[in-house]
């Protein structure tokens, strides 16, 4: 299609603020998908963003729009991540697009994370739509919300539409200004092609993908495409679009959307952010922007049973696939046996590749504690770099240690300002600064360890606000740090999976609260078992798990005999699914849980 | 020799804490005494047995729901169809607010010669907890009743760890037992079973039950007191004055064939190869209807091969303080312990468990404490 009828954009909203309904209400509107077969947020497909209303991989959706002039124009909606440990992932599919319609729930206002994604449009040159939704609702403000989107974002939102998605109240509208202010592309379908990877996806049939933008030229099948980043080079075996089901096109040429299937053999060959060119006519720059993602929160996997450990590595391979920010190696712990240590790009990531990996690949896992990248200044004036505690070298040789700082950023109602600062405050933070946004909405600024914040930091802001603050973060710098590496002893064997590298006065509490967490989880076994904290060879926390009294089956009758031998087997099973620490034996989700302490 | 066993269903209330197959009295009890004879006769020929038959037991439900003469005409029906020893052990179990001294009086001319009664504490405000019908009086009326109509042989059931219980409350209880001096006296911990209304409202945090070690205390306190007042332990939860171990459990425990009638009932036997367990319907009409057509209510049918039979041998034999005889286990299976089961026999050996007695497999108390752990190193 010639470039002037394509419009390349995505929609930026908070999580519920609508951006899946509103994308349902296009697709029906331009007949991409009929009201019969729409699965209520099509876009969301993995069972996880449905399940947590968010979106985690971003995808995009091929419609035909006849405008009110009677032209047809093609529309390529990709939808981006909303999360802040996808910062570079949205930016990527940014840079795909064009404009950016924004959608702000008229009974919320703006939530900061939806801030900082429209600020990373405008940085990319987007033209942004503002739209404001749930205008069907009793509590709707649209007046309030749109000075507010005039006020915090500088863009004009007297024309904003007024929709409801859900109902598809002037939802036509949006499509209309999406036609008339988002410009279209401006390549070169002459040129020699660059095409820009915004997203990665497996699939089972047709293998790696990738999803593109071509700027320049153009892609079909039976070309030999090089990426710019790798040097690697590939067959196109076919190219297509979502519609959102697969559909083979012959080809995407300048300013178009689709995917590319190539004889790509490793994930490592094709990452988001790079630019796929022509062999025979190869571009000379890249596109802009490529950039290696660096994980920022560590922890060790290991498969409960230990035979799963082919499982496991298949799984995490299987998911890199998808998810190029995901980074393992393998790792091996006294406590859990063979496992990865993998790497993310925050807390969330890690929350949802793990449940990914339970979940969709049906394996059982042990997390340790996680941690973030530690500098270690040596004495001999060396510097060393360590993600993982076991790694830290002996106390006598280290000058000091660093650790990783975050710019924090607090958008809440002002009457949980007091709360959300103790909070703040307990967990190490530097109060920097505190701005009324308006009447009834705060932004509070600290600096926060980032190791205080990996544990259940936003659990703890969503309580104390009832759920309305919002919190987005990024990497301020590395400072010097009073730590200490905690151990866990279990009959006096040290427990590896469970050290963590704390802060040096906030060892107690938290040796203490995870040495009662473990009194509780670690069941009772025939002898009695001490739990002690320890820095370096010293206890400073202990508890005891008593020995077991009476393991027996009061009763057995006849009646009963199959029931008593199933008894017996799960109790069987569930001491299989123990991991040996010594003498001791521990439950594997006993790991999990002492992780949500934080003392 | 083969035990008989007899399922009444039939209860006035489920008790708080029970999951067994009992339900409350519908039309169909009228009818099920007649299907019960129907079944007893019709099995003579078609199920594995090996007679005599050293004891036939009434379990429940509650048997004494029904009239003491469906009861008699049940036993008159075993009698006739298979062969009795003459000193067989023929028991029923009671709720004490069900039987009267009449029903006594026939039960025991009709040969009944041992007596089960469920009284659990002689706590009334425990016993209402639990939702029993009856109050510890009206145990001591329905004693009263059964050893003035004649019955030489009670057993107590009774039960520790129930809500609120210290170990006060059942030393009361076991000293006012042993006052009246019943022959045998089971003393159980509650078993908080999923789906009961006891589970839920544990759930629900209506009621608390004591901590683990509040009833290994109570147990240990009262397996003492019981030995002082003469009752020697001979399985985990059974005790007995000398010569008044329960001889139908014993069967259980020996892992020796019974034959089980009536709704939800299990058998156990030798077919023609296997070892064979089976199992009842549990649903009375299905129950009725096939007895009705000439048929056997069997539901399930498991084989238990030579390992499976002797893992069953181990996990019942050792709950018995005696344990099992090696030679018993030698002639069963034509090898010993020690062989078929090296590993787990050795552990128990180096846990300390094994009592000090060559002739037989039995366990040290403390060994029966961890019985659990011990028979999983067996699987």
């Amino acid at each position: 299609m010639d470039q002037k009828h394509i419009r390349n954009f995505c929609i930026i909203a908070h999580i519920d603020h609508g951006k899946s309904t509103l994308a349902d209400r296009m697709m029906e509107l331009t007949d991409t998908v009929s009201k019969r077969d729409m699965e209520a947020q099509l876009l969301d497909s993995m069972d996880i963003e449905r399940e947590r209303g968010i979106t985690i991989k971003a995808s995009a959706v091929r419609m035909f729009y006849t405008a009110a002039d009677g032209e047809q124009y093609m529309f390529n909606l990709i939808d981006t991540p909303g999360h802040v440990d996808f910062t570079y992932e949205v930016s990527r599919a940014l840079k795909a697009c064009e404009g950016a319609v924004l959608v702000v729930d008229a009974t919320q206002g703006i939530e900061a994370q939806t801030l900082a994604n429209v600020y990373l449009a405008i940085d990319n040159d987007l033209e942004v739509l503002p739209v404001i939704n749930k205008i069907d609702l009793p509590s709707a403000e649209p007046e309030r919300v749109m000075h507010e989107i005039e006020d915090v974002i500088g863009l004009p939102a007297e024309d904003a539409p007024r929709v409801s998605a859900k109902t598809g109240m002037n939802v036509e509208e949006v499509l209309a200004k999406i036609v008339d202010q988002v410009p279209p592309p401006s390549g070169d379908p002459d040129g020699p092609t660059k095409a820009l990877i915004f997203d990665c996806l497996y699939d089972n049939y047709k293998g790696a993908l990738s999803y593109v933008r071509v700027f320049d030229g153009a892609i079909r099948p039976g070309m030999r495409i090089r990426s710019m980043a790798t040097g690697h080079e590939f067959d196109v075996t076919e190219v297509g679009v979502f519609t959102p089901q697969w559909k083979t096109v012959e080809e995407l040429t300048a300013g178009e959307v689709g995917y590319v299937a190539a004889s790509i053999k490793s994930v490592e060959e094709t990452k988001v952010g790079d630019t796929l060119t022509d062999v025979e006519h190869p571009a000379s720059e890249p596109l802009p922007g490529y950039m290696k993602v660096n994980p920022m929160v560590f922890c060790g996997i290991y498969p409960a049973d230990g035979s799963h450990y082919g499982d496991l590595m298949e799984a995490l391979e299987k998911l890199k696939l998808n998810d190029a920010s995901l980074s393992f190696e393998k790792e091996t712990s006294a406590a859990l046996g063979y496992g990865f240590r993998c790497g993310f790009l925050g807390l969330l990531h890690m929350e949802i590749i793990t449940e990914r990996l339970e979940r969709e690949f049906d394996l059982d896992l042990v997390t340790t504690s996680p941690s973030v990248v530690y500098r270690v200044k040596m004495m001999s004036g060396e510097t060393i770099v360590i993600d993982n505690p076991a790694s830290l070298p002996d106390p006598s040789e280290i000058d000091y240690m660093e650790e990783p700082m975050v710019k924090a950023s607090i958008m809440t109602p002002p009457d949980f300002v007091g709360p959300i600062m103790e909070l703040c405050q307990n967990n190490r933070g530097v109060f920097e600064h505190m701005d009324y946004i308006e009447k009834d909405r705060v932004k509070i600024l600290y600096t926060l360890p980032l190791n205080e914040i990996i544990y259940d930091f936003f659990d703890s802001l969503k309580s104390r606000s009832k759920g309305y603050a919002s919190f987005d973060y990024e990497l301020k710098d590395y400072q010097k740090s009073d730590l200490v590496r905690l151990d866990f002893l279990l009959n006096g064997d040290m427990c590896d999976a469970l050290s963590t590298i704390v802060h040096k006065d906030r060892a107690y509490p938290k040796g203490r609260a995870v040495c009662e967490k473990l009194k509780d989880v670690i069941p009772r076994q025939q002898f009695e078992i001490p739990v002690q904290a320890a820095i370096g060879g010293k206890i400073i926390a202990r508890e005891t798990v008593k020995a077991v009294r009476k393991d027996v089956l009061a009763k057995c009758y006849g009646g009963d005999i199959s029931r008593k031998k199933k008894l017996l087997e799960k109790q069987k099973e569930g001491k299989k699914r123990m991991r040996q620490v010594g003498t001791v034996s521990v439950p594997s989700d006993a790991f999990m849980s002492v992780l949500r302490i934080n003392g | 020799m083969t035990g008989v066993y007899v399922h009444i269903p039939y209860c006035v209330k489920k008790c708080a804490y029970c999951d067994f197959c009992s339900v409350p009295r519908d039309a169909s009890i009228d009818q099920y005494p007649d299907a019960l004879c129907r079944e007893i006769e019709l099995s003579r020929d078609r199920l594995p047995y090996e007679g005599p038959v050293p004891s036939v037991f009434f379990g429940g439900g509650t048997p004494t729901v029904l009239p003491a003469e469906a009861l008699i005409r049940v036993l008159d029906t075993v009698r006739r169809t298979y062969d009795l020893l003459p000193n067989a052990e023929i028991t029923t179990e009671c709720n004490p607010g069900t039987a009267s001294y009449a029903d006594f009086v026939k039960l025991r001319a009709a040969g009944f010669n041992r007596l089960s009664l469920g009284l659990q504490s002689a706590d009334d405000r425990l016993l209402k907890a639990l939702g029993r019908i009856h109050t510890y009086e009206q145990f001591l009326t329905a004693y009263g009743a059964a050893r003035d109509a004649g019955f030489q042989n009670i057993n107590v059931d009774l039960m520790h760890g129930l809500p609120g219980q210290t170990q006060a409350d059942y030393l009361d209880t076991l000293q006012k037992v042993c006052d009246l001096g019943p022959e045998h006296i089971s003393a159980y911990a509650l078993i908080l079973e999923g789906g009961t209304p006891l589970y839920t409202r544990v759930r629900e945090g209506e009621v608390a039950l004591p901590d683990e070690d509040a009833v290994a205390d109570m147990e240990d306190a009262g397996m003492a007191y019981l030995k002082e007042r003469g009752y020697a332990r001979y399985e985990v939860s059974n005790f007995a004055k000398p010569g008044r171990e329960c001889r139908h459990n014993l069967i259980y425990w020996n892992d020796e064939p019974y034959l089980g009638f009536g709704v939800a009932a299990h058998s156990s036997a030798r077919g023609k190869g296997d070892w064979l367990r089976w199992s009842n319907t549990e649903s009375i009409a299905t129950y009725l209807k096939k007895l009705q057509r000439g048929k056997l209510p069997t539901a399930e049918t498991l084989h238990i091969d030579k390992k499976e039979e002797m893992f069953e041998v181990i996990m019942l034999g050792l709950r018995k303080v005696k344990g099992i005889p090696r030679q018993a286990f030698l002639d069963r299976f034509g090898l010993s312990m020690e062989k078929a089961f090296p590993e787990a026999w050795l552990t128990v050996q180096a846990n300390g468990w094994w009592a000090d007695d060559h002739a037989r497999y039995a366990l040290t108390p403390q060994g029966m404490d961890h019985l659990n752990t011990a028979l999983c190193y067996f699987r």
